[in-house]
C-alpha cells in the first residue's frame, strides 16, 4: 500500500519538535500526536524516529526532561525548551526561511 | 565526558526509557481502542508502529557514540576474557608492571634532578650571567661561575634587556637557635633575589633591597618552608625570633614559600641571609669590602626580557661589559699585566646561558649517568612489551577458531582487531597503574643511590602529576606497541584455513614471534654488556682503591672559623687538637689535611717550577696542605727525600720560606729525567710568581677527588700561615667504632659548641665517592638480568610453539628412521638462528652506543673485546638452554601419537 504522505525531510523533525515545545511542555506522545495534527497527516513522521531526536536534543541541552503527571494521571515524561533550545530554533526557522525562500526565487524564476 | 557519564548510569537511563515507550505504547493503544479497534489488533499495530526495539539502539547510540559505546563493550569482554585465563594476565601484567614502573622510577629522578624548572616565575627566562675574564689574569679555575657583586649592581642597570638581576652564593654556617650550634646549608642572596625570581613568602616577609645597603645593614634570617617545618615545628610565631648565625644574633623576618629550595638542586639552603651580611657568612675577605670590591664570590642570574632573546641580550649587552672592562682594568689594584695579555682580558665577553633550572654542578655530574638508565629502562620497556607481544601472538592462536567464527559471524577484520587492541590496552593500562604504584617504592631504593646531598633534600619518593602522566602515556605506548602487531594480524590467515583447522594450531603468526625474539635478543645484549661493562669499571675502581690503606682510618673535620673563631685562634686550635689527637691512646697514629680528600673538591692551581730554567706547568694540579707523618699514617709510601717535620711549621700567622712534596705524577710528567728533590715550585702560572717552595719529598700517587682520580699532586707542610681549618686521619687501634667517643670528647674538652663535621671511616668515605658508578653498576646489572629473563622466556615460549606445530612432521621423520638427536639438532637450528640473529644487530649498535658511556666508565673501553664476549656467552648459553627444552621435548615425540593427531 503505497503512503500517499511524505516521509519527512532529514534534519526537519529537530526542528518541529523544537515548534512544538516551543508552544507548551508535552510529552513524547504528545509531541507525536501534536505532529501529525500540525502536519494535518501530509507528512509522515516513524513514531520510533521521535525518541532518539528528543534524547539528541535533550543531550545537546536544547531540551530539558522532567516526569510530570499526565492528563491521565499517569506519570509522563514532560520535555520542554531551555534558553539555547529557543535560540536554537530562532536559528532554524531563520535558516529554513531563506532556504525555503531562495528555492521558491528558483521555482519562480523557472515557471516565468 | 558526559557520555563517559552516561556510560557509569546507563541503568538508570535504560529504566527511564523503559517507561516513557510504555508510557506512549499504553496511550496510544487506548487512543485505537476507543477509535474502535480490538486491543489485540491495537497491541500488534503499535508495536509495529513504535518498534521499540530499535527506537532503544537509536537512543543508545545518542547516549553513547557508537565507536565509544563498542569500545566500552569491548574492555568489557576483554576483562570477561582475561579472567578466564588468570595465568597469562598475570605474565603479561608482571611484566609490563615492571617495565612501566622501573621506567617510572628512573623518568622520576631525570624529572627531579634534571629536567625540572624551578618554581619561580617564569622559569624560562633566568640566565646564569658568567664571564671567565679574571681566569686570565688569577690563573683562577673551576671558578664555579663566579662573579663579583658590583658587576650584579651594574648589571641591573641594564634594563633594556634584564628585567632583573640577582646573585647568590651557597654558604655553610653554624646555627643556634635555642640548643646546640649546627653546621647548615644555606644560601647567601642579594636584595633582588626573592622579587626577581617572583618567590613571596609564606609568613612575615622575604628579604628586599634594604636589607642589602651596606656591609652589616640587614641582620636578618628568612627560613625555608622545609627548614620552618622540619626545626621549628612550622611555629606561628617564628617571626621575630632571635638565632645566632655563627656567634652573630640575626632576627628571623619570615618564611619563604612553600616549595621553594634555591636555585640549586643540589644545594638545598634551610634559610637565606642577605649578602651584606657576608662577615658572619665567613668570607674570608681581608679588609675589603665585598659589596663593592672585585672578589669573585656569587653566581649572578638574570631574568629577561619578555621582548627579548637570549642572543640579543648577549650581544645587546657586550658595548656596555666593554666599557665596565676597561674601567676595571684602569684600577689601582689589577694586576700588573703584559701587554698582550691586558688586550685579551679586554677582549672577553659576558656569557649568557639559559638556566631555567637554576644552576646545580651536581646535575651536571649525574645527568648522564641518569640519561643512560633513562634509556637503559626505555629498551627494557620495550622487551616487556614485545614479550606481551609474543604472548598475544600465542594467544590469539589458540583464540583463532573464536576469531574465524566471529568473522564467519560477520564480525568486519576492523572490529576484531580493535578488540584485540582494546585487550593489550587494557592489559597496559592496568600494568601502568600497578607499575606506578610500585614506583615510589622503586624510587626510594634508587634514592639510596644517590648521592647525599641530593638525596637528602632535592629528590622526593612521591608521584606527581606529571609522573603520573608519564606512566600514563609509558603505558598507553606500550599497550599500542604490544597489541598492534597482533591486532593487525588478525584475520590474516584464511578464514576458511582457520576454520578447518583443529583446535590447538590455528594462525601463530610464527615468523612474526621469530623476528620479535630476534629482537628480544639483540635488546637485552645491548643491556647485558651495558651492565657487565659498569660491573667492571666498579669492580676495578673498587680494586684500584685510593692508593692508600683506607682500614681502620678514622676522619673528621673541623670548621672553627664557621663559628666566629678568628683565623689566628682557629690556627691555634687546629694545632692544638693535631697534637693532643696524636697522643690518645686509641690513635696508632694522625694526621690532619687542609682539605678532605674524596669528597669531590680540590683546591687546585698551575705551578711554576725553577730548574734550570722558569717553566710554568700546561695543567691544573691539585694541592693540599698536611701535617708531619700524614703519609705514613695513611700508607702512602715515601719514594724519595723526606716526609714533613716539625720543623717544616711555622708559628700562627707567619708566612716564610717553604718546602714540598709532589707525587710520582708530577714527576714523571714534568720532571722526567731529573733530580726532583731540590727544584724550587711555586703556586700560580702568572708572571709575578716566585718559585720559593723547595721539593723535598716525593710520594706514591693517592687519589685526591674521588677514586678515578689520577692527577699531579703537590703538597705543601700544614701550619705554615692561617690553618684556619682542618680534616684529621686517626689510624686507630682495634675497631675505628670504638675510638669515636674518645675522640669526641677530646674536640669537646676544647670547645663544647664545636660541631665535629663527617666522622665517618675511610672505607666509608671511599663507597660514597662511588655512587656513580654503583649506581650504574646496580641498576644495568638489574636491568640486564631483567632483559635476559623477559627474552628467554619469549624464545622459550616461540620455541616450544614450534614444536608443538610441527610435531606431526617430526614424529613422521622419527618413525622414518630420524634419531632423536637429529630432531634436537632440527629444533636448535631455529634457535640458534635467531640468537645469531640478534646478536648481529646488537653488536653493531653497542659499537655505536660506546662513544656514548665511555667517559662514565673506568679501566676498561665501551667495545672491550673480553667484556662483550662474556656477555654474548651468557646470552647465548643462557638462550641455548632455554631452547633446549622444548627440543628435547621434540626428540621424545612418540611418532604413533604424533601420527594419530591427524
Amino acid at each position: 500500500m503505497p503512503s500517499p504522505r511524505f516521509p519527512i525531510p532529514q534534519g526537519t523533525l529537530d526542528m518541529l519538535i523544537l515548534q512544538i515545545l516551543s508552544l507548551e511542555p508535552a510529552h513524547g506522545y504528545g509531541i507525536a500526536q501534536r505532529l501529525e495534527q500540525i502536519s494535518r497527516s501530509v507528512v509522515q513522521v516513524n513514531q520510533g524516529s521521535l525518541y532518539p531526536a528528543l534524547h539528541r536534543l535533550h543531550q545537546r541541552g536544547w531540551l530539558r526532561a522532567g516526569w510530570k503527571q499526565s492528563e491521565t494521571g499517569r506519570e509522563a515524561k514532560f520535555y520542554s525548551l531551555t534558553a539555547a533550545g529557543r535560540r536554537q530554533l530562532a536559528a532554524e526557522k531563520d535558516s529554513w526561511a531563506r532556504l525555503s525562500g531562495a528555492v521558491n526565487l528558483v521555482f519562480e524564476e523557472g515557471s516565468r | 565526558m558526559i557520555r563517559l557519564f552516561n556510560w557509569l548510569r546507563r541503568g538508570s537511563l535504560e529504566r527511564g526509557l523503559d517507561r516513557e515507550l510504555q508510557y506512549h505504547f499504553d496511550r496510544r493503544v487506548a487512543d485505537l481502542a476507543a477509535a474502535g479497534i480490538s486491543e489485540p489488533e491495537a497491541r500488534r499495530r503499535v508495536a509495529v508502529e513504535l518498534g521499540i526495539a530499535h527506537v532503544h539502539e537509536e537512543v543508545r547510540d545518542v547516549w553513547l557514540t557508537r565507536w565509544l559505546r563498542d569500545f566500552l563493550y569491548d574492555l568489557r569482554f576483554s576483562v570477561r576474557s582475561f579472567l578466564r585465563s588468570p595465568s597469562f594476565t598475570a605474565i603479561t601484567l608482571l611484566s609490563l608492571a615492571l617495565g612501566i614502573g622501573a621506567t617510572t622510577a628512573i623518568y622520576s629522578l631525570v624529572d627531579q634532578v634534571i629536567l625540572h624548572a624551578l618554581p619561580v616565575r617564569e622559569p624560562e627566562r633566568l640566565v646564569l650571567v658568567d664571564w671567565n675574564g679574571d681566569d686570565l689574569i688569577t690563573y683562577a679555575t673551576g671558578s664555579l661561575n663566579l662573579m663579583p657583586y658590583p658587576i650584579c649592581r651594574a648589571l641591573q642597570q641594564q634594563t633594556r634587556f634584564l628585567d632583573g638581576v640577582l646573585c647568590r652564593a651557597e654558604i655553610e654556617v653554624n646555627l643556634t637557635a635555642g640548643g646546640d650550634p649546627r653546621p647548615v646549608a644555606a644560601e647567601i642572596v642579594n636584595g633582588s633575589y626573592f622579587p626577581v625570581l617572583g618567590v613571596g613568602p609564606a609568613l612575615g616577609r622575604v628579604i628586599e633591597p634594604e636589607d642589602d645597603t651596606a656591609p652589616g645593614a640587614g641582620p636578618v634570617v628568612v627560613l625555608s618552608y622545609d627548614f620552618w617545618q622540619a626545626q621549628f615545628g612550622g611555629a606561628a610565631d617564628i617571626v621575630g625570633r632571635k638565632v645566632l648565625i655563627g656567634s652573630h644574633p640575626m632576627t628571623v623576618v619570615g618564611v619563604a614559600a612553600a616549595g621553594f629550595r634555591g636555585v640549586d638542586v643540589g644545594a638545598v639552603p634551610a634559610f637565606w641571609i642577605p649578602t651584606s651580611m657576608y662577615a658572619d657568612a665567613n668570607f674570608d675577605t681581608g679588609d675589603e669590602d665585598l659589596l663593592n670590591g672585585h672578589t669573585r664570590w656569587l653566581q649572578i642570574f638574570a631574568r629577561l626580557r619578555s621582548d627579548v632573546t637570549l642572543t640579543q641580550a648577549r650581544t645587546g649587552l657586550q658595548p656596555w661589559f666593554k666599557a665596565w672592562l676597561q674601567d676595571s682594568a684602569l684600577r689601582p689594584a689589577f694586576p700588573r699585566i703584559s701587554a698582550d695579555h691586558r688586550r685579551e682580558y679586554l677582549a672577553t665577553t659576558l656569557e649568557l646561558t639559559s638556566a631555567p633550572q637554576g644552576h646545580s654542578p651536581l646535575r651536571h655530574s649525574l645527568s648522564q649517568p641518569l640519561w643512560l638508565l633513562f634509556a637503559a629502562t626505555g629498551v627494557l620497556l620495550s622487551l616487556a612489551c614485545l614479550n606481551v607481544a609474543g604472548l598475544f601472538l600465542a594467544r590469539g592462536s589458540a583464540r583463532g577458531r573464536e576469531i574465524g567464527t566471529r568473522l564467519a559471524l560477520g564480525a568486519s577484520r576492523g572490529r576484531i582487531g580493535r578488540q584485540l587492541l582494546a585487550d593489550s590496552l587494557l592489559l597496559a593500562v592496568t600494568g601502568g597503574v600497578l607499575g606506578a604504584a610500585a614506583a615510589p617504592m622503586a624510587i626510594r631504593w634508587l634514592i639510596a643511590f644517590l648521592p647525599h646531598e641530593l638525596a637528602a633534600n632535592a629528590v622526593r619518593d612521591t608521584l606527581s602529576l606529571r609522573l603520573l602522566t608519564f606512566a600514563f602515556i609509558a603505558s598507553l605506548a606500550a599497550g599500542i606497541f604490544s597489541g598492534l602487531a597482533p591486532a593487525l594480524r588478525a584475520g590474516g590467515d584464511g578464514l576458511v584455513s582457520s576454520l578447518r583447522e583443529r583446535g590447538g594450531t590455528g594462525f601463530g603468526g610464527v615468523r612474526l614471534r621469530k623476528a620479535i625474539v630476534t629482537l628480544q635478543v639483540a635488546f637485552s645484549l645491548i643491556l647485558l654488556i651495558g651492565a657487565a661493562l659498569f660491573l667492571r669499571t666498579l669492580t676495578s675502581l673498587l680494586a684500584k682503591g685510593p692508593g692508600f690503606d683506607t682500614s681502620g682510618i678514622l676522619s673528621f673535620t673541623i670548621a672553627p672559623t664557621q663559628n666566629g673563631y678568628s683565623d689566628a685562634d682557629a690556627s691555634r686550635l687546629v694545632r692544638r687538637l693535631d697534637e693532643r689527637v696524636r697522643a690518645l691512646p686509641a690513635a696508632r697514629s694522625s694526621a690532619a689535611a687542609r682539605f678532605a680528600f674524596l669528597n669531590g673538591g680540590a683546591w687546585s692551581n698551575e705551578v711554576t717550577m725553577q730548574t734550570d730554567r722558569r717553566a710554568v706547568t700546561d695543567g691544573i694540579i691539585n694541592f693540599n696542605a698536611v701535617s708531619p707523618g700524614f703519609f705514613s699514617t695513611l700508607g702512602v709510601r715515601l719514594l724519595a727525600g723526606r716526609d714533613f717535620d716539625k720543623s717544616d711549621a711555622l708559628p700562627v700567622g707567619e708566612i716564610g720560606p717553604r718546602c714540598a712534596i709532589v707525587n710520582e705524577a708530577f714527576v714523571k710528567r714534568y720532571l722526567a729525567g731529573r733530580d726532583p728533590l731540590g727544584v724550587l715550585i711555586a703556586r700560580g702560572g702568572g708572571s709575578d710568581v716566585k718559585p720559593n717552595s723547595r721539593i723535598v719529598g716525593v710520594v706514591a700517587d693517592m687519589s685526591y677527588r674521588g677514586v678515578r682520580d689520577h692527577s699531579e699532586q703537590v703538597f705543601f707542610p700544614l701550619f705554615e700561615h692561617d690553618d684556619t681549618g682542618a680534616t684529621f686521619y686517626i689510624k686507630v687501634r682495634g675497631a675505628p667504632e670504638q675510638a669515636i667517643p674518645s675522640i669526641r670528647r677530646l674536640v669537646r674538652q676544647h670547645d663544647p659548641r664545636l660541631p665535629i663535621l663527617w666522622f665517618r671511616t675511610l672505607d666509608d668515605q671511599v663507597n660514597r665517592s662511588l655512587t656513580t658508578e654503583r649506581l650504574l653498576a646496580a641498576l644495568s646489572g638489574s636491568f640486564g638480568a631483567l632483559a635476559l629473563l623477559l627474552s628467554l622466556i619469549g624464545l622459550y615460549g616461540v620455541m616450544s610453539f614450534v614444536v608443538t606445530r610441527r610435531s606431526r612432521e617430526i614424529g613422521i621423520r622419527l618413525a622414518l628412521g630420524a634419531t632423536g638427536a637429529s630432531a634436537i639438532r632440527l629444533v636448535l637450528r631455529d634457535a640458534v638462528a635467531m640468537i645469531a640473529a640478534g646478536m648481529a644487530i646488537a653488536l653493531p649498535c653497542v659499537a655505536a652506543l660506546g662513544k656514548l658511556i665511555q667517559s662514565q666508565l673506568f679501566g676498561v673501553t665501551a667495545t672491550d673485546p673480553a667484556t662483550v664476549a662474556a656477555a654474548a656467552l651468557v646470552l647465548a648459553v643462557g638462550a641455548l638452554a632455554a631452547a633446549f627444552i622444548p627440543a628435547w621435548r621434540a626428540s621424545n615425540v612418540s611418532p604413533m601419537d604424533a601420527l594419530r593427531l591427524e
